[in-house]
């Protein structure tokens, strides 16, 4: 797994970002937008939105992290990726 | 013959895969005719199997894995694919469910179950199909409840075209429980869970498939993998992933049977004073097969590199590599049949078995039909929402 972002907030929701958009392509998108509820993510961005964090941040997921709030929004997922830093770096 | 496998592959792969071959040529193919024609495996292929340690492939060494790289996953499967249709399903149903239980399972259930699968002391089973739900997940109605009093759940349902069902010692279950998707391990002496063989298919027949009933299959919560919620969304596409990985490159063996079964034939056969590949028309479906042998191998190996870089497309290349190398085996396998003409059409032909296997890997782990459209949609869904109408009439 790579670790090549593991800056502040601001970057990681622009790196976060520009993947969403990237998959989706929708330039309005909010950062608190519900990207499940927008209709506008297939059946597999779930998972690749996870496989995307845990290689681009140098997350892990585990089965503990399967909570639909943390990848609901951009927001959401810079958050659980800033915590999950967080939790790394203080144990 | 068909052009070797590219140079890209680094040492390890290359001997791993002239291994694979090597022991498909001498261990598989002599019997995949009385595999297909019995509608079973024998017992010492899967010993064979299970002693090679190749059930445990992609699995982490620290359970009992060998802990290979994916492409090196997907070049086991091509040398499989070529040799016997329905000893490769052995060898994906135990990937869907072995990596979707490391990847989700808790320390206690990769510990208890992954060094039985890895070393194939146990064969597992993939059990999401339904009589009435393939691919539409959320139309599955297999239940699972929680009755009053009690920890553990209880399983209801129907499971349908289930590979390896007949021979599986533990069964990875997709159901719901109150709505939410959920998946758990079963094992098959569980009261409650009975298995019907399906036979006469017309490919794949060793390969036990089964109808499976679950009827109040008590489950202990320990045996739920992941979380309530996340079966079909988390779960279920490691499982799949892998199991479209392998289908890929199992078509593509069959593609690269097909080619060498043909160039041997047509510079062999005369037809007069001249071979049969000496006519033009067959030069044709020659160069067409073995041009999307080509094709199909640079995308399968690419889907399993995807994968082995952990990228997120890895699952939108591994759905193009299986769309494109089941087609061209489907293609490639009526072509080989057409060009060694009667000789082909017998069981004993592996041309025939080919032409009888390929189809089916256009059906499994998702049609073409799905394929195009999860494909078209990722396709479209970048190019953004239709344009918002201007104001006015």
């Amino acid at each position: 797994m790579n670790t090549k972002n593991t800056g502040g907030s601001g970057d990681v929701k622009e790196t976060l970002r520009h993947f969403v958009t990237r998959s989706i392509n929708f330039p309005d998108l909010g950062d608190d937008d519900d990207l499940f509820e927008s209709g506008l993510v297939n059946s597999l961005f779930a998972i690749q939105l996870m496989t995307f964090i845990e290689k681009t941040f140098g997350v892990e997921v585990d089965a503990d992290d399967l909570d639909i709030k943390n990848f609901r929004s951009i927001d959401a997922a810079a958050d659980f990726v800033l915590k999950k830093n967080l939790a790394a770096t203080t144990s | 013959m068909a052009r070797p496998v590219p140079h890209w592959l680094d040492d390890a792969q290359q001997a791993r895969y002239a291994q694979f071959k090597e022991f498909v040529s001498a261990n598989v193919e002599p019997f995949a005719e009385d595999w297909e024609r019995e509608q079973t495996l024998s017992k010492a292929s899967l010993s064979q199997l299970a002693a090679s340690g190749w059930l445990g492939a992609t699995l982490p060494v620290e359970y009992g894995g060998k802990g290979w790289d994916v492409v090196t996953f997907g070049l086991l499967n091509e040398a499989f694919g070529k040799g016997s249709p329905s000893l490769t399903s052995v060898l994906t149903v135990q990937a869907m469910h072995a990596m979707a239980l490391a990847r989700w399972g808790t320390r206690e259930q990769k510990s208890k179950w992954l060094p039985r699968l890895a070393s194939g002391e146990l064969i597992a089973a993939f059990a999401l199909t339904e009589p009435g739900a393939g691919s539409a997940l959320h139309t599955l109605t297999t239940s699972y409840s929680r009755p009053a009093g009690s920890d553990s759940l209880r399983l209801n349902g129907v499971k349908r075209w289930i590979t390896c069902a007949q021979i599986a010692d533990v069964f990875l279950v997709f159901g719901k429980l109150d709505g939410q998707p959920i998946a758990c391990i079963v094992p098959r002496d569980s009261p409650g869970l009975s298995v019907e063989p399906i036979r006469e298919l017309m490919g794949f027949r060793a390969a036990g498939l089964g109808t499976i009933t679950f009827r109040d299959v008590e489950v202990p919560p320990a045996h739920v993998v992941g979380k309530p919620g996340f079966g079909f969304s988390h779960v279920a596409p490691v499982g799949l992933h892998y199991g479209r990985i392998s289908t890929a490159c199992h078509a593509l063996g069959m593609l690269r049977g097909c080619v060498e079964e043909s160039v041997s034939y047509a510079a062999r056969r005369k037809i007069g004073e001249q071979t049969v590949g000496e006519f033009g028309m067959i030069r044709t479906l020659i160069a067409r097969m073995a041009t999307d042998l080509q094709a199909a191998t640079l995308l399968c190996l690419n889907a399993c590199r995807s994968e082995d870089e952990h990228a997120a497309d890895a699952f939108e290349d591994a759905f193009v590599a299986k769309y494109f190398a089941s087609r061209a085996a489907v293609s490639a396998a009526s072509d080989a049949v057409q060009i060694k003409g009667a000789a082909g059409v017998h069981a004993s032909s592996p041309t025939s078995r080919y032409y009888c296997s390929s189809k089916i890997t256009e059906i499994i782990e998702g049609t073409t039909q799905i394929h195009e459209d999860q494909l078209g949609r990722m396709i479209l869904g970048r190019s953004g929402p239709p344009p918002k109408p201007k104001g006015g009439a």
